[in-house]
């Protein structure tokens, strides 16, 4: 008989977690009920943020952004009609590198990727007509442009800026694995992030400015222990930060998110979220002393995982992704994001999209679980799998935090060999088979025959060339001498290590001056060269 | 141990998806063979000149963004331009069945799309070694 049909796992967690093949009262975790689990909606949060009887609903949200702003627009659009209740917008990879399209290197990558977006009016022109003070707007776009951007565009169009609400990613330590400003050091990607943090948490304090992105750490290949670990690294190198800067704790804890990828690992990946709200809400209260039980409670998003989905049979991406959200549902996360059965090739097609949404909606419609909350608290496995894998992050977090400071740990590449190790460790597993996914090394398909949904992974988005003449247009038309003083006084405040960024960077951003040029300007501030490829000069 | 032969691994415009370049990297380095790893951020005459001047057999470029329909031209023309006749090979998460067949028809030797096995990337970089090794006059 073949064995095809035969669960191809050993008894051991994605992350290495031995199993036992069943679990029962003795495996219940020691400790006191409200020290270890405490009920929905309170401390320490390891059954979820939200009290019992809340709305059990999340914000339902799709990566988007292609092409310009305009074409954005109407992407956002179709979204909202189709059920959207949030916004995801990604820059193309110009955007994410802090270089304008007009840039040499930029001209075949301008919108494929994600939204071209430089300059004010690229924002104004991206939320045309949208109701900024309802709808949640995430972004995973250079934090410290991305308030900028927002900032200026709710005040232009008369909106209270402390109504804005959504988040954007930062992402300082481990930008060499996801492509954000590879080419910015170390000490200014934290400060930019920590100063961007501290403008929000006054200017706009409904809004989520501090995201830890550990999603990406997770679909680079790394196991749900290590996910974690450095994203709480990362997120605990800027809490210090803040609160060296003075900046009060429950000031901007409470806006503190985490966004977390859902693999394939379906029990692991929902005990892995229970235990980094437990140990977050732990760490900020003990160790950080925060008073606001705000403060104690993380917002956890999430996206299902780009990395388990296949370019063999893309229909099985959809089964792949409604597994995830329900894991996320009854994991109690506040907001989700289904990546699109097309990701493997492309970013997401209409038809992708409307298929996310249409899984998120019968989740929520359909099957009833979201009338009990933290349906699974209690569950002998479960509750062992989350204090198991709590300890074994808390003893990785010490681990690396024993090793120095983080920049020694991110220049001398000590994560990145993690993030390579760690995809080359995947490709083995799965070419040795203890890796199995459907279509890629069991019930393969010969290749005529993987039609389903074929055509809509061929289509591509040519980029946004246009754009390129409209932007040259816009830097003829503002005022040179006023942008030349904000990049200046960007370039000033840069090279004082004790100035305070973003109000330099949204005067310059309000002159009319581009993203490339403020990283320009940022960069000469710290002696180097304005343009990282050495093609285009500083315009002052 | 003997080289297999020498393979230029690196990656074309802003894609900084790297994973791909580097885990092909190691297992030819595995397999046998030399490679010199141009890494991130590389424009057609930079990919050129280093070929040139390491003298490799074959030119491995990871894509994992669409840039690489841009670029294949240009760094086809540059190596005819150079007199250089070494093997261009892409392969990509983005690669499709029919953009393999594109890339095909332009003059590159081979494409490996997601999912292309091991052995079969390190059997067509020994075939593309051995075919481009001249007999001794």
């Amino acid at each position: 008989m073949s064995d095809a049909g035969a669960a191809p796992h050993g008894r051991e967690t994605d992350s290495g977690l031995p199993l036992r093949p069943v679990y029962g009262p003795a495996d219940a975790p020691a400790g006191d009920y409200a020290e270890r689990l405490g009920d929905p909606g309170a401390y320490p949060f390891t059954r979820g943020r939200r009290p019992a009887g809340a709305d059990g609903g999340w914000i339902q949200r799709e990566l988007s952004g292609e092409g310009d702003s305009g074409r954005s627009n109407e992407q956002f659009r179709y979204l909202i009609a189709h059920g959207a209740t949030g916004l995801d917008v990604i820059g193309d990879t110009p955007t994410m590198a802090w270089m304008d399209p007009d840039h040499p290197v930029s001209a075949p990558a301008v919108g494929t990727q994600g939204v071209s977006l430089c300059c004010l009016q690229d924002w104004l022109d991206l939320y045309d007509g949208l109701p900024l003070d309802r709808l949640t707007l995430s972004h995973s776009v250079p934090a410290p442009f991305a308030v900028a951007g927002l900032y200026l565009t709710a005040r232009r169009r008369g909106v209270d800026p402390t109504l804005l609400r959504g988040s954007v990613v930062q992402a300082p330590f481990y930008c060499e694995d996801c492509g954000y400003a590879t080419h910015m050091p170390f000490e200014l990607r934290v400060r930019l992030a920590v100063d961007s943090i501290e403008f929000a948490s006054r200017a706009m304090p409904r809004f989520h400015a501090f995201l830890e992105d550990t999603y990406y750490i997770s679909d680079g290949g790394l196991d749900a222990v290590e996910e974690m670990a450095l994203g709480f690294v990362e997120i605990r190198h800027l809490v210090r930060e803040l609160v060296r800067r003075r900046v009060p704790v429950d000031r901007f804890a409470p806006r503190i998110a985490i966004l977390v990828n859902f693999r394939m690992d379906f029990f692991e990946e929902i005990a892995k979220i229970r235990a980094a709200r437990r140990l977050y809400a732990r760490m900020m209260r003990e160790e950080f002393g925060a008073a606001d039980p705000r403060a104690w409670a993380v917002n956890i998003a999430a996206h299902t995982s780009g990395l388990t989905l296949t370019a063999q049979q893309p229909v099985n991406n959809v089964v792949r992704g409604a597994t995830q959200a329900l894991g996320l549902v009854l994991a109690g996360v506040q907001g989700i994001e289904v990546s699109t059965f097309d990701e493997a090739f492309r970013t997401p097609s209409p038809e992708g999209h409307l298929v996310a949404f249409r899984t998120q909606q019968v989740i929520a419609l359909e099957t009833g679980v979201t009338r009990v909350a933290d349906p699974l608290g209690g569950s002998w496995y479960l509750e062992s799998l989350t204090g198991r894998l709590e300890h074994r992050i808390r003893e990785m977090i010490e681990r690396i935090e024993a090793m120095g400071p983080p920049e020694g740990l991110c220049d001398g590449k000590w994560f990145r060999a993690l993030f390579l190790d760690a995809m080359e460790r995947r490709a083995h597993q799965l070419n040795a088979g203890r890796l199995v996914q459907v279509g890629v090394n069991a019930q393969q398909m010969p290749e005529a025959e993987d039609t389903l949904l074929r055509n809509v992974t061929e289509r591509k988005i040519a980029p946004a060339a246009p754009r390129i003449e409209r932007l040259r247009a816009l830097r003829r038309e503002r005022d040179a001498g006023l942008v030349a003083a904000a990049l200046r006084a960007v370039c000033g405040a840069a090279e004082d290590r004790a100035a305070h960024l973003m109000p330099p960077l949204i005067a310059a951003t309000e002159a009319g001056a581009t993203i490339g040029e403020m990283a320009g300007a940022l960069r000469a501030g710290y002696g180097r060269p304005p343009d990282p490829f050495g093609m285009v000069p500083l315009p002052w | 141990m003997v080289s297999g032969g020498r393979i230029l691994i690196g990656m074309l415009g802003l894609d900084q998806h790297e994973v791909g370049a580097v885990t092909v990297a190691r297992l030819l380095r595995d397999a046998g063979f030399e490679v010199v790893y141009t890494g991130r951020f590389n424009l057609p005459p930079v990919i050129v000149k280093t070929a040139g001047e390491e003298s490799v057999d074959v030119i491995g470029l990871s894509c994992h963004s669409w840039e690489y329909l841009h670029y294949t031209d240009e760094l086809l023309a540059g190596l005819a331009a150079a007199g250089l006749a070494i093997p261009v090979v892409l392969g990509g998460s983005v690669i499709t069945a029919a953009d393999r067949a594109t890339l095909l028809a332009k003059g590159v030797a081979a494409a490996f799309g997601p999912g292309a096995l091991p052995e079969d990337i390190i059997a067509t970089m020994r075939r593309l070694v051995a075919a481009g090794v001249a007999p001794p006059p």
